[in-house]
């Protein structure tokens, strides 16, 4: 699939305040007193993704054979970004991340349909099962009462998430008006601080598309990652 | 604290502003490219409840080119378009018959995919009969 060449103004609209917006952040910690928990870090991660597809809403006669396009697995994908760790009020942790992923996913079809006499199930509806999404995230990190926390730190995290397409959407993906370009997600995961060297987490993400579709998709992503501080790196 | 806040709602703004959904203005497109340069055999012809099997047999075959040129096992050859009409889409076949006078053939498409394809046809008053081709 071929990464969707970049539209002016929206993209670069999106790039261009991030890059602003955080050269103002760096510039202001740097003027500040830094706390010692708030710290840009990149991170990178390893994706395991599953889409259900529920192609009820279709009505192009199309037909794709069941068996050749189901394949109800989570396949890997790979994530990487910018994120920042804070404390907000002295008390509640959070993180905001900035990321790319390459997604590839398993795909489950909802439904079969049959045409009598031919035998073979088949779905109205093709996904496309690799894209490139650019994805914005806020979490909140609850510290667990686990071990020395001074040392290791253990979080719950929750939080939501938004992810946006920018790799092209095939011809099949849009039949019907089901192409979607952003979905939102529902994060819920756990961190590991080993004493601010880094970080390992893994992270479950639900996701559905932010529209009404005539496909809707359902997606599963677990990420397991790892962020290291910027200025431990530079 | 306010800086990211900024961000953060700055950017999903920005997502939100991006989420119109895509027209569907493919489908055709999709169709030409599941049918064209395949050779589609009839397996099967079924008119109410009466089924006609060719599996096996000498059948009737049709090849459509993505240059919009059909041919047939009749030695027919003709041009066909596909066409979206009320809803329902259609192959338009235009062929000449061996007197040389044009005729247009129009199937309904019930169902078209890379390996099978179901079309629909009147051919007298009555049931109209479903065609099952197969992809070989």
């Amino acid at each position: 699939m071929q990464l969707r060449k970049f539209h002016f103004p929206k993209h670069f609209l999106f790039l261009l305040l991030f890059f602003v917006v955080v050269s103002k952040l760096n510039a202001q910690t740097s003027n500040r007193k830094v706390q010692s928990n708030n710290a840009w870090s990149l991170f990178g991660a390893l994706t395991l993704n599953n889409q259900s597809v529920n192609d009820a809403g279709i009505t192009a006669p199309l037909n794709y054979v069941y068996n050749a396009v189901n394949n109800n697995v989570f396949k890997p994908g790979y994530s990487g970004g910018l994120r920042y760790d804070g404390i907000y009020d002295q008390k509640h942790h959070y993180a905001v991340s900035f990321s790319i992923n390459r997604v590839s996913t398993g795909n489950f079809y909802k439904n079969k349909y049959s045409l009598a006499p031919f035998i073979e199930d088949f779905t109205h509806f093709k996904a496309d099962n690799q894209f490139t999404s650019l994805s914005v995230a806020a979490h909140y990190k609850l510290l667990l009462p686990v071990n020395d926390m001074r040392k290791y730190k253990f979080y719950a995290v929750v939080g939501p998430s938004v992810d946006y397409k920018i790799s092209k959407i095939s011809a099949e993906h849009l039949i019907n008006g089901a192409g979607n370009r952003v979905f939102v997600n529902g994060d819920l995961g756990a961190e590991f601080d080993n004493k601010g060297y880094y970080v390992l987490y893994a992270h479950y993400k639900l996701g559905k598309n932010l529209a009404t579709s005539s496909a809707p998709i359902q997606m599963n992503r677990f990420e397991l990652g790892m962020s290291i501080k910027m200025k431990d790196l530079f | 604290m306010k800086q990211l806040y900024t961000l953060f709602i700055a950017a999903f703004l920005i997502l939100l502003s991006a989420c119109n959904k895509e027209t569907a203005t493919t489908q055709i497109d999709v169709m030409n490219t599941m049918l064209a340069n395949k050779t589609w055999y009839l397996d099967y012809t079924v008119t109410g409840t009466n089924t006609k099997s060719y599996v096996g047999q000498s059948t009737y075959f049709v090849t459509y080119y993505k240059d919009g040129v059909i041919k047939d096992s009749d030695g027919l050859t003709g041009t066909y378009t596909i066409e979206n009409i009320n809803n329902q889409s259609q192959i338009h076949v235009q062929v000449k018959t061996s007197n040389g006078n044009p005729l247009e053939q129009i199937y309904d498409i019930i169902s078209v995919g890379d390996s099978k394809l179901v079309l629909s046809k009147q051919v007298a008053s009555g049931a109209p009969t479903q065609l099952y081709f197969t992809n070989k």
